[in-house]
This record gives C-alpha cells, structure tokens and sequence, in this order.
C-alpha cells in the first residue's frame, strides 16, 4: 500500500502553512509600513486555502485531497488614519494613513497556523510509525 | 479453520485489515490537511460492517437481511474496499468548515493502534509458522 500519499497530503499542508505564516511574518513586519511602491500604506495580506487533489492510481482518489494556497490576497479595508502632522507621510489635514492590521489578530492567526503545522507533522511521524511497523513483520 | 493449516485465512484478512487501516490513514490526513480549508466537508472512512460481513458470509453466496434483497456486499475478505462518507457538516464558524481537529488527532492515533495491532498479530502467526517450519528448534 502506498503510505507515501500521507506525505503528500501532510506535506501539501504544512507549505500552505507555511506560506500562511509567512503572510503573518510579513504582515506584522509591515505593521506600520506607510509608504509601498505601489503607494499609499501596507495593504494587509491574507491567504486563500482550497482542496488540491492528489493523483495516484486507485479507486478512492478523489476523497483524498491536499491543500494549496491559491490565492494571496490583500486586505480591502480601509487604512486607518493617524494624526501625526510631523510625519513624511502626512496628508495636508495632519492625518497619517496607517495600515489596518491588528497585531493581536495575526499573533492568534500565527498560533493557529503553527498548531496546524504541528498537527499534521503529528500525522506524517504517526504515518511513518505505521510503515516501520509493518516493515517489522516477518523480521 | 483449520488449526494445522498454516496459512488460514487470518492472514488474509489480517493483510486487508492493513490495507484499510493505511486508506482511512490516508483519510485522516486528507481532513487534519484540510481543517482550515473553506467549505471543506469533512470524510469519514468505513469498513468494519462490510469486513465483518465478508468474515460471516459463506462464500458463493450473497448476504441478505430480507428474502427478495438482492445484495451486492463482499462475500470474500479480499473484495471489501470500505466506504467513504461525506459528512456535510457546515458548522464551522466563518468558513464553513467541519473538521474537528482534535477528533481527527484521536482517530489518527486509534487507527495507528489498531494498525499496529494488526501489524502485530500477522508478525506473531509469521513467527510461530516459522517455529513450525524448524520444527520447534
């Protein structure tokens, strides 16, 4: 039997994890980033997770199913406004707009998306722990 | 069964027991992947009816619960494949997600027990026939 296919729905998880938390890293960089290239402050970013099918030859095959990120997209909501007249950035009112990124909402996230990532390296050791364990019979 | 043939058919179904134990493996890890995918249904993998049918039923013939059914299930160890189940469970909050991490991380953990149990008696009887083939030495 193929214990492998685990792997791949395990391991297409924990990039979608990772790239999720690499999303968080750079959102909590850019917490008070108010000049991009793309001008105006940071947009904050968000991933896009959907199902992503593993192909392998036998009759389950669709109930078997990774996940992917698919999408990154950018936060549509409003900067929130500073008054802070002596910033480079200020508008001529005095405000400033700074991105609209809750700290605390991305450290929950970020703890989310670890204890996902920790879940299903649970999932990959128990997987292997299976395989050994079948290597064992007939020793 | 036999209990001087060696190669009865607990090796068989021992072997099956495996098989299946490895899919709904493959099952678990599907939903623990997708627990924060949006709209994902969580699935559910079984065999234990169809398995023991197969184990009770005689084979050549087809297992009946009325007079007029006609029944399709296994009548032999090697031809029952499981069933996976969609459970459409949209209760999660904000992504309609219905997997449960912490029941998936149960049902991981018992179904690599019970793999392990399997894995465990097959390399038991392997043993003893070995014992047997040395004749006792």
């Amino acid at each position: 039997m193929d214990i492998f296919t685990t792997f791949d729905v395990s391991a297409s998880a924990l990039k979608a994890q990772r790239t999720r938390l690499n999303t968080i890293s750079s959102n909590l960089a850019n917490v008070e980033t108010t000049s991009t290239p793309e001008g105006g402050p940071y947009k904050k970013k968000s991933v896009y997770f959907q199902t992503k099918p593993i192909s392998f030859k036998e009759q389950l095959d669709s109930s078997i199913q990774g996940v992917e990120v698919t999408k990154i997209l950018e936060d549509t909501e409003e900067p929130k406004k500073i008054y802070d007249p002596s910033h480079p950035d200020a508008a001529e009112d005095g405000y400033v707009a700074m991105p609209n990124i809750s700290v605390l909402k991305e450290m929950v996230d970020m703890m989310s998306a670890t204890r996902s990532y920790e879940a299903n390296t649970t999932v990959i050791k128990s997987a292997k722990r299976m395989a050994l364990k079948a290597l064992e019979i007939g020793r | 069964m036999n209990p001087l043939d060696p190669f009865d058919s607990n090796i068989q179904l021992l072997q099956k027991v495996l098989d299946l134990r490895s899919t709904n493996q493959r099952i678990i890890a599907t939903n623990i992947a997708n627990a924060e995918t949006p709209g994902f249904a969580r699935k559910v993998f079984t065999f234990e009816e169809q398995l023991q049918n197969a184990i009770t039923a005689k084979p050549g013939t087809l297992a009946t619960t009325h007079s007029k059914h006609i029944s399709t299930a296994p009548t032999s160890v090697s031809s029952v494949t499981g069933r996976v189940d969609e459970v459409e469970d949209k209760t999660g909050i904000g992504d309609e997600n219905g997997v449960s991490v912490d029941m998936e991380m149960v049902a991981l953990s018992e179904n690599e027990l019970l793999y392990e149990t399997a894995a465990q008696l097959l390399n038991k009887k392997f043993t003893l026939l070995k014992y047997m083939i040395q004749e006792g030495k």
